[in-house]
C-alpha cells in the first residue's frame, strides 16, 4: 500500500484550530450546555474547539480534505462518535477518494479499537460503496479485493458480496482448531455454509429445513462437529451446531442417537452406575426419545438432568417434562 | 393471538404511514445498521478493592461507563446491529397495577416496602384489600436437608442445602452455588480458562468468605442501596474530561441511572427540569434524539431520552418530544427487509425506504425478527449472526408489542437458549454460548422470562409443529441462583458503591441499571391477565377496561435468599420502568389529538 496522502491522513500536531490559517474562513459553533445539564462532560479543550469547528462544516454541508481531516482528529480524542464518522463516509464519497486508501486507514483505527461499532459499519458503507466499482472490473479484481481483505472483511465480505470462498472456511476452521468452545466461529460456520447461494434457500430462518443443502454437505458437516464435540463433550457450542444442521437437513434427531449414547451411560441406574459426560448429549438424548414416542425414556434423561447433571436450570427441564405429557396427549 | 391480547388487539389503522386526522401514531421501531456502542480497550491495573476510588474520575470507571448495552460484549461479527425501542401509547390506564381479581396465588400478597400506585377500574374497584401481610408460608425457612449424597436416586428435585463444607458453616447455601459442576472437560482453551478464573473469582462471594459484607444465614450480602444510590446520583453530575469517551452516550447516563435510582426507591421527580432541558438540547429539529447537541438523532439515544423523560415524568417533560418530526425521522430510517437503520447515513448510497402506500412502519417486523433467530435458537442483532442476550430481550419485547411470539419465533428453542445462559456455580447467565456471566445479562436474559412466561400461559403458545406448550407455572429458571449471583458477586465492595459486571470488574452505571433490573425481575412475579368475558360484555365503552392486564407479584416460591428490605421495584416486562411511569405517559398522549 502506497503511503496515505498528507493532505488527507494523518494525525494534526500542534496549534488549535482557531489559529490554523486553513481554518480562517469558518466560524465555530460552540455548544452551550443548558443550565443543569446532567451528565454534562468537562469537555478537554481540544475537543470542544474540533466539536465546535465540525458542527460549523457540517451545517455548511462542506466536502473537502480539511474535513476529512477534522474528522480523523476527532476520532483519534473518541472513536465512539457516530456522528462523525457518518459525516466521514459522506466526505470520502463526495470527493471520491480511493476506497483501500481509506480501508488502508481504517485497517490502523480498527486494530486499537477492535470492537467499535462505527468502524464496522464505514467499513460496511465503504464496501457497499466500492463493489459495483469492482464488479465492473470483472471478477478477478474482486478475487483480488477478497484476498487482500480476507483478514480484515472476512465478515462483511461475505455478507455483502456474497462471496464465501473455501478460504473463509479453513479460517473458520482454524479459529475452531485453535478453540473448539469459540462460539463466533461455529456460529460464523453455520453461516458460511448454510447461507451459500450456491446451495440454500434465500430467506429461510436458521430453523427452517433447507432442501437445497446436498445431503454431502449435511453428512460432512455433522461429522466435523461430531470429532469437534469429542474433544470437549461439555462445550455446548458443538451440539447447538449438530442440532441446527440436522433441522436444516430435516433430518431426524435420532440419525445421531448411536453418537448421542456415547456420551451418557447407565442412564437412571443407581450410584455409580449412570455415568454423564455431556448434559447436553442427556438433553439431545431426551429430545430424541420424545422424538419417537419413548415417553418414560425422554422423563427419565430430564428428570436426571434437573435432579443431578444441570441442577441449576431445574425450572426448565420440569417444564419440558410437563411438555412431553402435552405431546402424549395429541 | 389468544395468549398475549393486549399486544395485538390494538388498532392497527393508527400504524399507518400517513397520519392524518389527528390519528395518534403508534410507532415500534427495529433498527438495523451499526450501533454506536463502543468498548473502549480497558488497559491498566485494576485498582485494588479497598483503594478509595472516586466512582468519576477513575480511568477505569470512564472506560467502562462508556458503552452502549449492545455493544457491552459486542463482537467483531456483530458489526450490524439492530435495536428496539417503542414508543406505544396505546394501553389505557386500567392496565396498570390493577387489583387482582382472581382467586389464585392469593398467598402472594405481601406489602411492599414502597408506594405502590393502584389504578383500579369499576369492576375491580370493590373491597379488594390491595395488600396483605406476608402469609407464615412465605417467611418460613427453607426445608433444610444435610445430606452428602447428591445422588440419591430420590424423585425429589428439591434443592438440597448443605453447610460448606470449606467455611462459614451455617450458612445455607445450595451446594450448586459453592462447588464446581459436575462435568468437566479436560481439554484446556482459551475459553475453558477465562471460565475456570471466573468460577474461581466468583467462588469466594458465593460461600460467604468474603470480607467485606456481612452474610445473612443464607450467605448472601445485603443490598447496599445507599452507596449505590450515591454512586448513581454521582454519574448524574458532572463528569470530568476523559468521559469523552462517552459523548456520543449521555443519554443513556440518564436512563440508566434515572431508571436504576427509581428501582432503588429514589423519587427521581428533582431531576425533571434538568431532564427536560438536556433532552431538549439532544433533539434535532428534523426530529429524534441524539446523544448531545449538534449529533445526529440515533435510534438507541432517543430511546434512552424517551424513556428518561417518562421517568421524571409530567406533562412539560412529554411536551418536550417533537412527535410529529420523530414520526418522520422514523419513517425515514425503515429499509427495505422490515428492519431499520439506527441512524441516517449521510451518504446517497443509504437504501432508503420508499412510501409506496402499501407498508406501514411495522410492515415486515415480525418477520425480521423471525429471521434473527438462529440455529441455536436464540437471537441474533441480523440475520446470520451469533445469538445474543441483548438481542433476545428486544425481539420479545418488540414482539410483545405487536404480536405473540411463538407467531413468528421456535419458542421452545429459545427458552433452551436462555435457560442455557444460566450456569452453576455462578448463577448468573451469560450473554452467548460458551462466554463468561456478566451481571448486566440478568436483565437481558433474565428479563426475557416474564415475557416467555406471558406468552406460555393460557396455552397460547404451539411449537413449529404446532403442539401446545406448557404454562410456565414454576419458574423456568433459578431466580435463587441469579438473586445469589447479584448480591454475592455484582455489589462494589468499595466505598464507590454502584454494581458491576462481575468480581474484579469496576461498577458502572450500564451495569448498575441492568444488575438492578434483573434483580426486580428475579425478585417479582408478572401475569398478563386475559379479559374474563364479563368484562368485555361487548360493550364498546368498557373495551378499555376490558384490556389485560400486566400484574406484578412478590416472588415468594422457594428460599427467600435476601431481606425483605431488599427488594427493589418492579419494572413493567416490556418498557423497564416503573409500570406508572408507563401509564402516566400513555394516558397522556392518548388523551391528546393528533400529535
Ligand atoms: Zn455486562
Amino acid at each position: 500500500m502506497a503511503l496515505l496522502k498528507p493532505e488527507l491522513y494523518g494525525v494534526r500536531e500542534g496549534s488549535r484550530l482557531a489559529e490554523d490559517p486553513e481554518w480562517e474562513d469558518v466560524v465555530p459553533i460552540a455548544h452551550q450546555e443548558p443550565e443543569g445539564a446532567l451528565a454534562a462532560i468537562a469537555y478537554p479543550e481540544e475537543y470542544a474547539e474540533a466539536m465546535a469547528y465540525l458542527r460549523a462544516v457540517m451545517k455548511a454541508k462542506e466536502h473537502s480534505p480539511r474535513c476529512l481531516r477534522l474528522t480523523e482528529h476527532i476520532i483519534n480524542m473518541n472513536p465512539a462518535h457516530y456522528t462523525v464518522w457518518l459525516y466521514r463516509a459522506a466526505n470520502v464519497f463526495a470527493l471520491n477518494l480511493s476506497i483501500p486508501d481509506e480501508i488502508a486507514w481504517l485497517n490502523g483505527v480498527a486494530l486499537r479499537n477492535l470492537k467499535n461499532y462505527q468502524i464496522w459499519h464505514h467499513r460496511h458503507l465503504l464496501v457497499e460503496h466500492y463493489y459495483p466499482q469492482l464488479s465492473l472490473q470483472g471478477p478477478s479484481a474482486i478475487a483480488e479485493f477478497a484476498a487482500s481483505e480476507q483478514s480484515f472483511l472476512r465478515d462483511i465480505l461475505a455478507e455483502d458480496t456474497k462471496t464465501t470462498t473455501s478460504a473463509e472456511l479453513a479460517a473458520i476452521e482454524t479459529l475452531l482448531d485453535d478453540d473448539v468452545r469459540n462460539n463466533s466461529a461455529w456460529s460464523h460456520r453455520f453461516f458460511l455454509v448454510f447461507s451459500n447461494p450456491a446451495h440454500s434457500t434465500p430467506g429461510l430462518a436458521a430453523s427452517e429445513p433447507d432442501p437445497k443443502v446436498p445431503q454431502e454437505i449435511v453428512d460432512r458437516e455433522v461429522a466435523y462437529a461430531m470429532a469437534k464435540i469429542r474433544l470437549a463433550p461439555q462445550s455446548q457450542s458443538g451440539w447447538n451446531y449438530l442440532r441446527g444442521v440436522l433441522v436444516k437437513a430435516g433430518r431426524k434427531l435420532a440419525t445421531v442417537e448411536g453418537f448421542t449414547n456415547e456420551f451418557v451411560k447407565g442412564l437412571g441406574e443407581d450410584g455409580e452406575g449412570e455415568d454423564v459426560r455431556s448434559t447436553h448429549a442427556l438433553d439431545l438424548l431426551a429430545e430424541i426419545y420424545a422424538e419417537r414416542g419413548d415417553k418414560d425414556k425422554a422423563d427419565l434423561a430430564l428428570r436426571r438432568l434437573g435432579e443431578k447433571w444441570d441442577r441449576i436450570r431445574v425450572g426448565y427441564w420440569e417444564w419440558r417434562r410437563k411438555g412431553l405429557e402435552i405431546g402424549a396427549e395429541a | 393471538m389468544p395468549g398475549l391480547r393486549p399486544w395485538d388487539d390494538r388498532d392497527r389503522a393508527g400504524l399507518a404511514l400517513e397520519v392524518a386526522g389527528g390519528v395518534v401514531p403508534r410507532t415500534l421501531t427495529v433498527t438495523s445498521g451499526p450501533d454506536p456502542g463502543l468498548r473502549p480497550a480497558t488497559t491498566g491495573p485494576i485498582p485494588s478493592q479497598t483503594a478509595k476510588t472516586d466512582p468519576i474520575t477513575s480511568p477505569r470507571g470512564a472506560a467502562n461507563i462508556a458503552r452502549f448495552p449492545i455493544a457491552d460484549d459486542g463482537t467483531w461479527n456483530n458489526a450490524k446491529q439492530y435495536f428496539i425501542t417503542s414508543i406505544v401509547p396505546g394501553f389505557p390506564p386500567s392496565a396498570y397495577m390493577p387489583l387482582r381479581t382472581k382467586g389464585s396465588r392469593p398467598q402472594k400478597r405481601v406489602a411492599f416496602p414502597w408506594k405502590m400506585t393502584t389504578t383500579t377500574t369499576p369492576q375491580q374497584a370493590q373491597g379488594q384489600p390491595s395488600r396483605s401481610p406476608p402469609s407464615p408460608a412465605a417467611t418460613a425457612l427453607p426445608r433444610v436437608t444435610v445430606t452428602d449424597d447428591d445422588d440419591d436416586g430420590s424423585d425429589s428435585v428439591d434443592e438440597e442445602i448443605v453447610a460448606d463444607p470449606i467455611s462459614n458453616l451455617g450458612f445455607m447455601i445450595p451446594d450448586i452455588f459453592t462447588q464446581l459442576p459436575l462435568i468437566r472437560d479436560e481439554l484446556v482453551t482459551k475459553t475453558s480458562i477465562e471460565q475456570d478464573e471466573t468460577v474461581e473469582a466468583c467462588l469466594p462471594f458465593l460461600r460467604g468468605d468474603d470480607d467485606f459484607f456481612d452474610y445473612n444465614e443464607h450467605g448472601v450480602p445485603e443490598l447496599d442501596r445507599e452507596r449505590h444510590i450515591r454512586f448513581l446520583r454521582q454519574c448524574l453530575g458532572k463528569l470530568p474530561g476523559r468521559f469523552v469517551a462517552a459523548d456520543a452516550s449521555r443519554p443513556w447516563f440518564l436512563y440508566w441511572c434515572l431508571s436504576a435510582l427509581t428501582m432503588l426507591g429514589e423519587d427521581v421527580s428533582s431531576y425533571r427540569n434538568a431532564v427536560i432541558a438536556t433532552a431538549r438540547s439532544m433533539q434535532n429539529e428534523t426530529g429524534g434524539f441524539g446523544g448531545g447537541g449538534g449529533q445526529l438523532s440515533h435510534m438507541a439515544t432517543s430511546y434512552a431520552v424517551v424513556l428518561a423523560l417518562a421517568l421524571v415524568g409530567g406533562e412539560e417533560a412529554y411536551d418536550v418530544v417533537d412527535r410529529k418530526a420523530m414520526w418522520k425521522w422514523l419513517c425515514s430510517l425503515k429499509q427495505p427487509d422490515g428492519g431499520f437503520q439506527v441512524c441516517l447515513d449521510l451518504t446517497p448510497e443509504s437504501p432508503a425506504w420508499k412510501e409506496d402506500g402499501s407498508a406501514n412502519l411495522l410492515t415486515g417486523v415480525s418477520d425480521y425478527i423471525r429471521r434473527c433467530q438462529t440455529f441455536e435458537g436464540g437471537i441474533s442483532g441480523q440475520p446470520n449472526a451469533e445469538a445474543h442476550g441483548a438481542y433476545a430481550f428486544c425481539a420479545l419485547g418488540c414482539l410483545a408489542l405487536l404480536d405473540h411470539p411463538s407467531s413468528c419465533l421456535d419458542i421452545p428453542r429459545l427458552i433452551a437458549w436462555l435457560s442455557a445462559r444460566q450456569y452453576a456455580p455462578e448463577g448468573g447467565f451469560s450473554g452467548r454460548t460458551n462466554k463468561l456471566v456478566d451481571g448486566c445479562y440478568s436483565h437481558w436474559v433474565g428479563g426475557c422470562f416474564p415475557l416467555i412466561e406471558a406468552c406460555l400461559a393460557g396455552g397460547g403458545a404451539t411449537d413449529s409443529d404446532g403442539t401446545k406448550l406448557p404454562p410456565a407455572t414454576e419458574s423456568l429458571y433459578s431466580r435463587e441462583g441469579l438473586t445469589r449471583y447479584i448480591l454475592c458477586c455484582c455489589q462494589d465492595q468499595s466505598k464507590r458503591g454502584g454494581l458491576r459486571d462481575k468480581p474484579g470488574k469496576m461498577s458502572d452505571a450500564y451495569h448498575s441499571c441492568y444488575v438492578l433490573s434483573g434483580l426486580s425481575s428475579a425478585q417479582h412475579q408478572w401475569e398478563l391477565d386475559e379479559p374474563t368475558d364479563a368484562a368485555t360484555g361487548g360493550d364498546g365503552a368498557a373495551t378499555a377496561a376490558a384490556e389485560p392486564a400486566w400484574t406484578v407479584f412478590p416472588y415468594l416460591d422457594g428460599p427467600q435468599v435476601f431481606a425483605p428490605k431488599d427488594r427493589v421495584r418492579p419494572i413493567h416486562p416490556v418498557y423497564a420502568i416503573p409500570q406508572q411511569n408507563v401509564c402516566a405517559i400513555q394516558q397522556y398522549f392518548q388523551a391528546k389529538q393528533g400529535f
